[in-house]
């Protein structure tokens, strides 16, 4: 059941229904069910992972506040991290791993392989379940008694499978202290959804169309236009799809009285891959921060130290996205970068320039972002050497992105320059009805007029 | 703002503008007469706009009822009726329904519909016409919400099902294409509109079919092989292949169902009507294969038959234009056949309906 499919579009009209006719104390087991069934709706069978992994944390969490000793606080961290890296590392590297094995071994590359399915959303849920036994085991959380409250926070359905990846304290402190949305909340929760809708089937979806002819067929589309605009429209797709799902995730959730973190701060408009990566999946990076980078030691011991630490973070960062040495170098390649920005002066990364050096540093930001683009997205490191001499080719003549496309681009650019300024988006639930009726229905418009209708295209971070 | 009030409005305001733009008709006058809906928007327009002086006749059917209401309409005089028509490429009986719905309001306005049928024994088709997509371009500016219900579930096809109500509801969801196409050259696109609704009638009635011929072909039905000259086409060689010597699709059924249904939608339309419904079975081909389909005395056409405003047309009345020397390809007429068929149609048309009293 996709976002964007009007099946989920019933699910979740059925769920705000029930939700809210319901007493208050069924409340949780309402959105325990609603949030199963969607996750059963892909592969039932799946479910009893989900399950396992719930009651693992769940008790490990309880055990670790028991006791006092730290050796066994630690034995319990280390079994609830073992299991969720287990099942991670199974699921996701298994293949992975087989295949290098057997490239060692000299046999074929399938020899160990096995036929495994990925679990939707194990990447997200996995993660946002290990910030919570390392919160508890820091004790900056408490231990959650009550199953079902756990439960919920694991499987909530607008962010089950896409993040964004919500901590324990953020998730509980509107938990338990549910109040209904006010109507500003509620308008703004539409608001997300439709815009999410929007950014998913009128951008996304027609940027994929580009994307996936060139990197699906590299030798029919030489040259260096065909490249740029290929790899640019990956980079469009991949922004829109990802952002798209967050707003409706965040949407979702301030209908059902719940507040998410921001995940995607126009992250195109970024000065320095510094800026960049305070914008880009911010609950990601937030989490790369806070449970891998400072406690590998982070910037306290020094400069090369310090790189180390950003190398080792953003590789593993990469990893997380998908068991292929395309995503290592990416994020290999972000590490270089973070680090070649502190070389040349934090600082100077950090602050916003002025607004004459402004569009030449964001120029720059977003052509070494879509460079980074080419690893995530082409199959093979092969093709990524490939593209990479077509981009630097002088040959070829016209480029993929239709005109039609590019003046909706150039209009989605001032949307987000305005909103960068004004942060209008945010504010149009308190503005005129008329403005926030006529944004609704332009993006409703879009949709129709320009989405990508007739089959509902997956997620890209589904598939993560 | 109080949240319930504000969202009804927001969908109340897409609900309208929607209707105002897309069911109102008032982007139809826009659309590309070279895309599906605009083509057949061009055709009903053009006889919409036709002078109509004195009885009037029209044409129904797809690319192979090559009447010629220039040519037809040469012998007014002589028969007193005037002839038009709204067959259109591709449009099938289903689509004939909505044409007729839309071009003949009060179904009291001609004196006689002649509609082109394939074949009188509701033959099984390569492709499952109830299932074709392309129907649902072809007459979407003519379904209302009304016709929701019927028109999707006559299609076959689940999904196509859901496509077609989806449709019905948000006609935008057709008119993307076009739309983007809008977007992109917006003043071209108005001039090419203009154009279309000053010129188009010229370019269907002056229209005169190509000079082609299929002479020089052979076709071995003992052996099933096609001899092709030596410059023929490829593609119309493989086309005429596939529809001589392929095998039939088997009989189930499906087709007859299709066809009763929407003749039978035509018919109950004009049940009690001064307008007469005229059959004609269109000639096959340059060449006609063995394996005809056997007779079916009960098929949509001849269960019709009985019904006092209905005629069928001799099915064997167009056999002397099958013939190579009169086809461009597996399917049309060419020119001088579509002359041939033309006068012939009038004639046997004029003579059904009778001197004008």
């Amino acid at each position: 059941m996709l976002f964007n499919t009007p099946q989920f579009f019933v699910f979740l009209v059925v769920t705000l229904g029930i939700f809210y006719v319901s007493p208050k104390p069924l409340r949780k087991w309402i959105l325990l069910a609603a949030s199963y069934f969607f996750y059963m709706s892909w592969n039932w069978r799946f479910a009893p992972l989900l399950l396992s992994l719930t009651a693992i944390d769940y008790v490990a969490a309880i055990w670790m506040e028991r006791v006092e000793s730290p050796r066994r606080r630690k034995l319990f961290l280390v079994l609830s991290l073992a299991a969720n890296l287990g099942f991670l590392g199974f699921f996701k590297y298994y293949n992975f791993l087989a295949s290098m094995l057997a490239e060692a071994l000299r046999k074929d590359s399938h020899a160990f392989a096995l036929s495994i399915i990925l679990p939707l959303g194990i990447s997200f849920h996995t993660f946002q379940s290990m910030s919570y036994v390392v919160d508890v085991y820091r004790r900056e959380q408490k231990a959650i008694r009550n199953p079902v409250d756990y439960a919920v926070f694991i499987a909530f359905f607008p962010q089950l499978v896409a993040g964004p990846i919500v901590r324990a304290h953020e998730f509980f402190a509107d938990y338990y202290t549910w109040a209904p949305p006010i109507d500003e909340e509620k308008l703004r929760g539409v608001l997300w959804i439709v815009l999410g809708l929007a950014k998913k089937m009128v951008l996304a979806d027609q940027f994929a169309q580009i994307a996936d002819s060139y990197f699906q067929n590299l030798a029919a589309h030489p040259g260096a236009p065909a490249a740029w605009s290929g790899v640019a429209a990956f980079a469009m797709q991949i922004f829109f799809d990802f952002s798209g799902y967050t707003d409706m995730a965040i949407g979702m959730a301030l209908l059902l009285g719940f507040h998410f973190p921001t995940n995607f701060r126009r992250p195109y408009l970024a000065f320095s891959i510094t800026d960049f990566w305070h914008r880009w999946h911010i609950s990601f990076s937030r989490w790369l921060r806070d449970y891998l980078y400072i406690p590998l030691g982070g910037n306290r011991h020094g400069s090369l130290m310090t790189y180390r630490n950003l190398m080792i973070t953003m590789l593993l960062g990469g990893l997380w996205h998908g068991a292929s040495w395309n995503f290592v170098i990416w994020g290999g390649y972000h590490g270089a970068l973070l680090g070649l920005e502190r070389v040349f002066g934090r600082k100077h990364f950090q602050e916003q320039p002025n607004l004459l050096v402004y569009p030449l540093r964001a120029a720059m930001t977003f052509l070494l972002v879509c460079v980074g683009w080419v690893f995530f997205r082409a199959a093979t490191l092969r093709d990524s050497v490939y593209v990479f001499q077509q981009m630097v080719s002088w040959h070829g003549k016209a480029g993929l992105i239709p005109l039609w496309l590019t003046c909706v681009l150039a209009l989605s650019l001032a949307v987000a320059l305005l909103e960068e300024r004004f942060e209008w988006i945010e504010r149009l639930a308190r503005g005129p009805a008329w403005a926030y009726v006529a944004t609704v229905v332009t993006l409703l418009f879009s949709v129709e007029l320009i989405g990508v209708t007739e089959k509902a295209v997956p997620f890209v971070y589904f598939q993560f | 703002m109080r949240a319930v009030p504000v969202l009804l409005a927001s969908a109340v305001a897409f609900a309208a503008i929607e209707g105002a733009v897309f069911h109102s008709g008032l982007y139809t006058w826009i659309l590309s007469p070279d895309a599906s809906t605009g083509f057949i928007q061009t055709v009903l327009r053009n006889e919409r706009e036709r002078p109509k002086d004195g009885p009037q006749v029209l044409g129904v059917g797809d690319s192979r009822m090559l009447l010629e209401a220039r040519l037809a309409n040469e012998h007014t005089p002589e028969t007193g009726y005037t002839f038009g028509t709204i067959a259109a490429a591709g449009a099938t009986p289903r689509s004939w329904y909505y044409m007729l719905r839309d071009t003949d309001p009060t179904a009291r306005f001609y004196r006689a519909i002649v509609i082109a049928a394939e074949s009188y024994d509701d033959a099984d088709k390569f492709e499952v016409e109830a299932d074709r997509a392309e129907d649902l371009s072809y007459v979407i500016a003519h379904l209302g919400l009304s016709d929701l219900w019927e028109f999707s579930r006559s299609y076959q096809d689940p999904s196509l099902q859901w496509r077609a109500a989806r449709a019905i509801l948000f006609k935008g969801l057709v008119y993307k294409r076009d739309f983007e196409d809008v977007l992109v050259h917006p003043v071209s696109r108005i001039r090419l509109a203009r154009v279309a609704h000053r010129d188009s009638f010229a370019w269907y009635y002056k229209f005169t079919g190509p000079p082609e011929t299929l002479a020089g072909f052979r076709v071995d039905w003992k052996n099933k092989t096609l001899d092709a000259p030596p410059n023929a086409n490829p593609g119309l060689v493989e086309n005429l292949r596939f529809r001589l010597l392929y095998q039939l699709p088997d009989e189930t059924g499906n087709q007859s169902r299709y066809l009763k249904y929407w003749i039978g939608k035509i018919y109950e339309r004009y049940r009690g009507s001064p307008t007469r419904l005229i059959f004609l079975r269109l000639p096959r081909g340059g060449f006609v294969r063995p394996d005809q389909p056997s007779y079916n005395p009960h098929s949509s056409v001849r269960e019709l038959a009985a019904q006092p405003n209905v005629t069928l047309i001799d099915e064997h009345f167009f056999d002397s234009l099958e013939k190579p020397e009169l086809f461009v390809d597996e399917l049309h007429l060419n020119g001088p056949g579509m002359d041939l068929f033309s006068v012939m149609l009038t004639q046997e048309v004029s003579r059904i309906l009778g001197p004008l009293r």
